[in-house]
This record gives C-alpha cells, sequence and structure tokens, in this order.
C-alpha cells in the first residue's frame, strides 16, 4: 500500500510517498519517514488522519502500535493520506527532569556554603548559621535527590519525549525560583520561626515526602512496562479518595517546609506550584471521568477529591 | 436587549478613545512648544500632568481586553502598559533627576506620536465605523521607527536612573523580619531591564505580523 504523507499547508513532505506493506504497523512507517527525511526522528513525527470537512472533532492520532491498515478507509486499503506535523527537536522526559531538577539541587547548598551575600551588599554582615538553615538545606537536597531518583527509577511515562523548548523553560522555572528561595532561607539576615514551629514543619514535609514517594510507587504499577500507556482508575492509599494524591502530598511536602523556613519566596512557590498542579488535575481528573463513565460495561469513576481536600 | 448593550459599548469606547487622543495630543503640543521655547530640560515640565493622566488612563485598556470588550490579547498589552507606567511613574515621577535628560523628549514625541495615532485610528473605528486607509497605513507602519525610539528612550532612561535609586532606598523593604522578606528596587530595575531583552524584539514581531495582516486586508478590499 502507499502512503501519502502531506503537511498542514498541503505540501508533500516525502515525494512519491511511502510504500508499505500490508501488515505494516505505524511504527513502521515512522521509520520509513525517517529513512526517507533524515531529521524527522520518529518521536519528532505526529501523524494524524487528515479532518473530514465539516467535521470539527479532535484529529484522530495514529499510534504507533496499530496497523497502517486500521486507519484506511473502508474499500481503500491501498492508499492512506497521512497529515505530518514537525514536533521540533525532543528530548527524553527523563532528560527533562534531570536537568530541571539538577540546578535546584545544586543551586541551593551554594547559598548556604558560598560567602555569596557579600556580593549582594552584605559582606560585613556577620552570618551565624540557624539550625533551622541547616535542615532545611538537608531537607531540600532530600526532596530533589528524590525526585532525581524517581525519574530513573520510579516513574513511567505516558509519553517518552518532550520538546526540547521545555528544558528552557521548565529549568528557568525551577532553577529561578531554587535560588530565589535559597537566597532567602541562607540570608545573614534570616529570622528564623520557633523551635516548635520548624520542627512540626519538617516532621510534616517529610511524612508527606514519604507518602508522595508510596503514590509514585502505585502509579507506576498501573502502567505496565510496555508503556502502553493506558489509563486505569488509581486506587490504593490516599488514591481511594483522591484523584491526584500524588500532587497532594507534594503539595502538603512544601507546606511543611515553608511552615518550618517561612520565607514570602517560599510561600509564593507554593502558590503557584500548586495553581500548576491543580491545572493538571483538573485535566486528569476530565480525563478519567470521562473514560470511565460507566457505560458499556466500563467502570464509573468513583466521586472523589480531586486534588486538596477539603476544597476540590 | 444586545442590540442596546453594543450601542453602549460602542459609545463608551469612542469616547474613551477620543478623550484620551486628546489628552496625548496635548502631550505632544505642550512638548513641541517647550523644546522651540526653552529646549529638552524644560519638556518633563510641561507635560507632566496630561502624560500621567493620559498614560494611567490605558489602564482602562487591559480592563477592556480582560472583560472582553475589544479583541486584543492581554499578552500583548500587558507588557507595553506596564513597561510605560514603569517609566512614567516609577522613573520619571519618583527620580526627580531624570527629568531634564534629552531622552525624556524623545519618549515623549515616541510615545504621543504612536498613540495620536492609535487612539484616533480606535476612536474613528468605534464612532464611524471604518477608518480612512491612510489611518490604517499610519497605524501599522510608524512603529516601525517608533517602536525603537521610544525603547530606546525607556531603556535609557531607566539606565540613567539606576544610580539614583541605589542612593535614595526608595520603595525598598529591607531585612530582617519575621518574614524573611525584601524587595529591592534597584534590583527590580534592573529586572525590568532584563525584561526589554525578549520583550522588544517579542513586541516588534507581533506588530510586524499585525502590519502583515492589516495591509493584506486593505489590498484585498
Amino acid at each position: 500500500m502507499k502512503v501519502t504523507l502531506v503537511s498542514r499547508s498541503g505540501r508533500e513532505v516525502v515525494k512519491g510517498g511511502i510504500e508499505l506493506e500490508d501488515s505494516a504497523t505505524v511504527k513502521d512507517l515512522q521509520e520509513a519517514i525517517h529513512a526517507r527525511t533524515k531529521k524527522y526522528y520518529p518521536s519528532r513525527q505526529r501523524l494524524t488522519l487528515p479532518a473530514k470537512p465539516g467535521v470539527s472533532a479532535r484529529p484522530v492520532v495514529l499510534n504507533p502500535k496499530s496497523k497502517v491498515l486500521d486507519f484506511c478507509e473502508k474499500g481503500n486499503s491501498d492508499n492512506l493520506t497521512v497529515l505530518f506535523k514537525d514536533l521540533g527537536p525532543q528530548v527524553l522526559y527523563s532528560t527533562l527532569f534531570f536537568f530541571e531538577y539538577l540546578g535546584p539541587l545544586v543551586i541551593y547548598p551554594l547559598f548556604y556554603y558560598l560567602p555569596l551575600y557579600k556580593y549582594f551588599g552584605y559582606a560585613d554582615t556577620d552570618r551565624t548559621i540557624h539550625p533551622v538553615q541547616t535542615y532545611a538545606m538537608y531537607y531540600w537536597c532530600l526532596h530533589y535527590s528524590k525526585r532525581i531518583l524517581e525519574t530513573f527509577f520510579v516513574h513511567r511515562f505516558s509519553h517518552a519525549t518532550s520538546p526540547l523548548s521545555n528544558v528552557f523553560r521548565n529549568c528557568l522555572y525551577y532553577w529561578t525560583f531554587g535560588a530565589y528561595i535559597a537566597y532567602y532561607v541562607n540570608h545573614p539576615l534570616y529570622t528564623p520561626v520557633s523551635e516548635i514551629q520548624w520542627k512540626i514543619g519538617f516532621a510534616f514535609g517529610l511524612l508527606c515526602q514519604v507518602s508522595n514517594f508510596y503514590c509514585h510507587i502505585i502509579l507506576r504499577s498501573l502502567r505496565s512496562p510496555s508503556g502502553n500507556g493506558g489509563y486505569q482508575i488509581p486506587k490504593g492509599f490516599l488514591f481511594n479518595i483522591v484523584t491526584c494524591a500524588n500532587y497532594t502530598t507534594e503539595i502538603y511536602q512544601w507546606l511543611g517546609f515553608n511552615i518550618a523556613t517561612q520565607t514570602v519566596a517560599g510561600y509564593v512557590f507554593l502558590v503557584v506550584a500548586t495553581s500548576i498542579m491543580t491545572n493538571w488535575a483538573m485535566g486528569k481528573n476530565r480525563r478519567l471521568r470521562k473514560l470511565f463513565d460507566g457505560k458499556e460495561g466500563r467502570p464509573k469513576y468513583p466521586r472523589r477529591w480531586v486534588i486538596l481536600p477539603p476544597f476540590f | 436587549m444586545a442590540g442596546i448593550f453594543s450601542t453602549v459599548k460602542r459609545i463608551y469606547l469612542a469616547i474613551y478613545n477620543w478623550a484620551v487622543f486628546s489628552g496625548w495630543l496635548q502631550v505632544l503640543i505642550f512638548a513641541i512648544k517647550a523644546l522651540n521655547e526653552s529646549g529638552p530640560a524644560a519638556v518633563y515640565d510641561n507635560v507632566e500632568k496630561p502624560l500621567q493622566l493620559a498614560q494611567t488612563a490605558a489602564i482602562l485598556e487591559i480592563i477592556h481586553g480582560l472583560i472582553g470588550l475589544v479583541r486584543s490579547p492581554v499578552s500583548a498589552t500587558l507588557p507595553q502598559i506596564g513597561s510605560r507606567l514603569f517609566v512614567t511613574w516609577g522613573i520619571l515621577y519618583s527620580f526627580p533627576e531624570t527629568r531634564t535628560h534629552v531622552l525624556v523628549s524623545s519618549l515623549v514625541i515616541s510615545w504621543s506620536l504612536t498613540e495620536i495615532i492609535r487612539y484616533s485610528f480606535f476612536g474613528m473605528k468605534e464612532a464611524l465605523g471604518f477608518t480612512p486607509s491612510w489611518l490604517l497605513w499610519l497605524r501599522y507602519s510608524t512603529f516601525l521607527l517608533l517602536y525603537p525610539t521610544g525603547i530606546t528612550s525607556e531603556v535609557g532612561l531607566i539606565y540613567i536612573a539606576l544610580p539614583y535609586i541605589k542612593a535614595s532606598e526608595k520603595y525598598c523593604f529591607r531585612m530582617p523580619n519575621k518574614w524573611n522578606f525584601s524587595f529591592d528596587y534597584y534590583f527590580a530595575s534592573i529586572g525590568v531591564l532584563g525584561i526589554y531583552v525578549p520583550g522588544s524584539p517579542h513586541m516588534y514581531t507581533y506588530m510586524l505580523g499585525q502590519r502583515k495582516k492589516a495591509l493584506s486586508k486593505l489590498k484585498a478590499a
């Protein structure tokens, strides 16, 4: 069979199309495209069926595991036109996460250990390190080390890759906030809270970090190793009451850190991170409820808190 | 009901645009007069009140965009109005030492020319339902020169204000305090200068895109 590959502007991406065996999978098609176009490796390709005129449904994406024949129209199994979009240079999700998290892990201790404050005009300020500042540094480094380890050993990603531009955007976010918070917590004029307050803050934060880790383990077991990427109803532990318990524990973990260290910078970060995760959680909840609508033998998605009991 | 609402909207927008237009016209006239009679150092004192009024009125435009009264995306209007308000109030008003600099003249003339064209453009659209093609051309062409001159003036004035900002400690909030918070206006101003680096090309290319769209529509018409 022949596949004609066109871009959105109608231009033929591969002149003359691509000849394939009838038994070919989409993965075979992607590799053939890569062989003909050199720069478009498979993870950069987004292949969809052209929209039918008048139909405004979401475009059908060609799943690499499916057979190409599945997407042909009935009665026309010799020819298929596929829409091609270049997603731009891609990086592995694990690469993206590693660099995002490496920044805060390295930057924070710089403010703790090195005499950087003289560059901010505090050359002659004496610096006594409060215990809470030392524990904050350990807590922070533990958190980002945990994240890096989870990236390589725990998480199973639904998409293998992410656009390169996300590396710059995400690193900017994490690294800037990391430096912003580190600057204030390690400041020579830092004012610590009471001992009982920071002890409670860190203890609560650690408890949430452990819970968060357990949530990630549960999520991992929901996805098969072959990366089918299919959705399942999360259950067990906190997932029985909250859809995105992993985000919940992450948010409360930062709250613990802020209760202990009390900086406006830390709370600003908490608010921004919470709003980002809440956005993701609402999207995930919507997808799960749509998928598990209780019809045609599918289970119905149970009523649960979305992300932040007792708010929503 | 809907008909009445859109008429009221049109009347309101027409009044708004022509009112702000007259403010900027005043700014331009006073500026040129001051330049002729006294020279660049006198420009600010002669335009201060209409400038502050006309520029601050632009806050309404963000609200118009947010509530859907106009189609302009907030992402394009917010940085422009933000930088204008910062320079008007945060630099010129707050640090009088900057007011006699020659860049104030280029700033005021760039801003007022741009705004006179822009507000009359929208004012005609709302009041008369159309704009003459020469005005459309002006609106989408003068920025080619006035954006660079305006941005250079803004950046230049912020830069020359920096030593005064540092020395005055104005708008600064210092540590220690129990919320471990500080705000340093000097660093914040440097941060604003930093935003101009990606911000200026972004705004300029946005306008280039708008120009292409608008002028091709003109050809087609």
